[in-house]
């Protein structure tokens, strides 16, 4: 449309070469307008999630690139998700920490092994999962309260999670000293597969009516 | 002696203790902390006949554990405070260990997980580039030994331009006095622009040197930010705000 507009008018020197010379704007224009059917914004979003790859995508971010709202864009990427849940498709679309993306699905991993020298690489130590448990559980949490729970000193294992992003800094607490505070990430998230806190498994309960009732007995 | 080699790993004396507490059947809800403490003490023991270091985590919680066994040992002086405002230090390491059972517990779950998750691969990100959202931030994140080496640059060419004959003449130039002038150009300046725009119309070396403080004046005060590229060339920028 925007072409023929031009196309129709006795064009100056000035518009001529502006007309010659972005003929991609132009075209931008266009398709993006003309692909936007219900089904062409589920082949966009596939695109996008292609393209951004393991740094995945944020809903806000679909909706923003597909110029739609945010419940739409979620709907979208619902709909991706349950399409590659089947079982015809090798990869599916996971939500970790609030980013979208593809990942192979796991019965992929026997072959891949055949295909690839796959040596298994990052394994977290107990010490390590403890820690991050700990943190996932109470954040945000200073040094010392992990340092109490666990009865070890963790200076150097939360240096070591610092380093690999699992964990980041969450301003000071307000405790004398002011101690630094500490968070999991969104690679954290990733990492245990969580789309959200509240996914964590629940902390198991360890009650005995003995302990209950010493709670009465004095 | 019986061979005990335990090959076990323990994360702490937290961790040592459950362990005991397993292996010798005891109830975590009515804990027998005679057995607990000479068991505990015992495995460090062995742990020092083996030579094996034993950390001060280990031996904090030994104390806490012979100071209660040894307080047992003595006739209790009943003044009826006892118990009353402390908590039982009994209560307090078995509280301890169950809150730390949970978290191992819970650790372990979360490993499954972790597992799981490391046989599913994504792909990089086709092309490294910022996502629209972010941008511009990070440009101006030089570093002070990029302004050592860009300052030598100007220099430089400031020896070059200069007339090969040259006569000696004391001339103050004040910090304050440059800021003044600095100032006045950075109205007229776009709001990125180069060290050099700021010098052009210095004559004399002491003069470049002078603009140079003033700049890092400015850049303390947070009026401008600034960034070094490939070339040694300073580029600054306004701050915002």
């Amino acid at each position: 449309m925007i072409i023929e507009e031009v196309m129709n008018r006795e064009m100056d020197e000035k518009e001529k070469w502006l007309f010659d010379h972005t003929p991609s704007q132009v075209t931008k224009v266009k398709k993006i307008s003309d692909l936007k059917g219900p089904k062409d914004e589920m082949a966009i979003t596939e695109g996008l999630l292609y393209i951004v790859g393991e740094d995945g995508i944020k809903v806000e971010q679909i909706a923003m690139a597909l110029d739609i709202d945010y419940d739409k864009a979620s709907s979208i990427l619902k709909d991706i998700q349950k399409k590659y849940a089947k079982e015809e498709y090798g990869i599916e679309l996971v939500d970790y920490g609030g980013y979208y993306k593809f990942l192979t699905k796991k019965e992929i991993h026997p072959y891949a092994q055949r295909l690839l020298d796959l040596t298994k690489t990052n394994s977290l130590s107990q010490s390590a999962l403890e820690t991050l448990a700990i943190i996932a559980y109470k954040q945000p949490v200073t040094r010392i309260e992990i340092e109490d729970l666990r009865g070890v000193g963790s200076d150097m294992m939360l240096r070591k999670l610092l380093a690999r992003d699992l964990i980041r800094e969450a301003g000071r607490s307000e405790a004398p000293g002011r101690p630094i505070l500490y968070e999991v990430t969104e690679t954290f998230m990733d990492s245990f597969k969580l789309e959200s806190l509240s996914d964590l498994p629940e902390l198991p309960e360890h009650t005995s009516d003995e302990e209950s009732e010493s709670l009465f007995s004095e | 002696m019986p061979f005990l080699a335990s090959t076990e790993q323990f994360e702490g004396p937290l961790d040592l203790m459950l362990h005991l507490i397993r292996e010798n059947k005891l109830d975590i809800f009515d804990l027998d902390m005679s057995i607990l403490c000479d068991e505990y003490l015992a495995y460090l023991k062995h742990m020092e006949d083996l030579r094996l270091e034993v950390e001060s985590e280990y031996l904090v919680e030994l104390a806490t554990l012979i100071e209660y066994k040894s307080k047992r040992l003595l006739p209790k002086k009943d003044d009826g405070l006892e118990g009353k405002y402390e908590e039982d230090p009994r209560d307090a390491l078995v509280r301890r260990l169950l809150e730390y059972q949970k978290y191992k517990e819970v650790s372990d779950i979360l490993y499954e997980a972790y597992e799981d998750r490391s046989l599913q691969m994504a792909k990089p990100m086709s092309e490294e580039k910022e996502l629209a959202s972010d941008q511009d931030d990070e440009y101006y994140d030089g570093n002070i030994q990029d302004l050592y080496k860009a300052m030598n640059r100007v220099l430089r060419r400031l020896q070059l331009q200069k007339p090969i004959a040259t006569r000696y003449t004391q001339k103050e130039i004040s910090i304050d006095d440059r800021l003044l002038v600095i100032r006045a150009k950075l109205k007229d300046l776009p709001d990125i622009f180069t060290f050099e725009d700021l010098v052009d119309d210095c004559k004399v070396k002491e003069e470049v040197i002078v603009t140079f403080l003033a700049v890092l004046d400015l850049i303390k005060e947070n009026v401008l930010d600034f960034k070094v590229d490939d070339s040694d060339e300073i580029y600054l920028k306004r701050s915002i705000g």
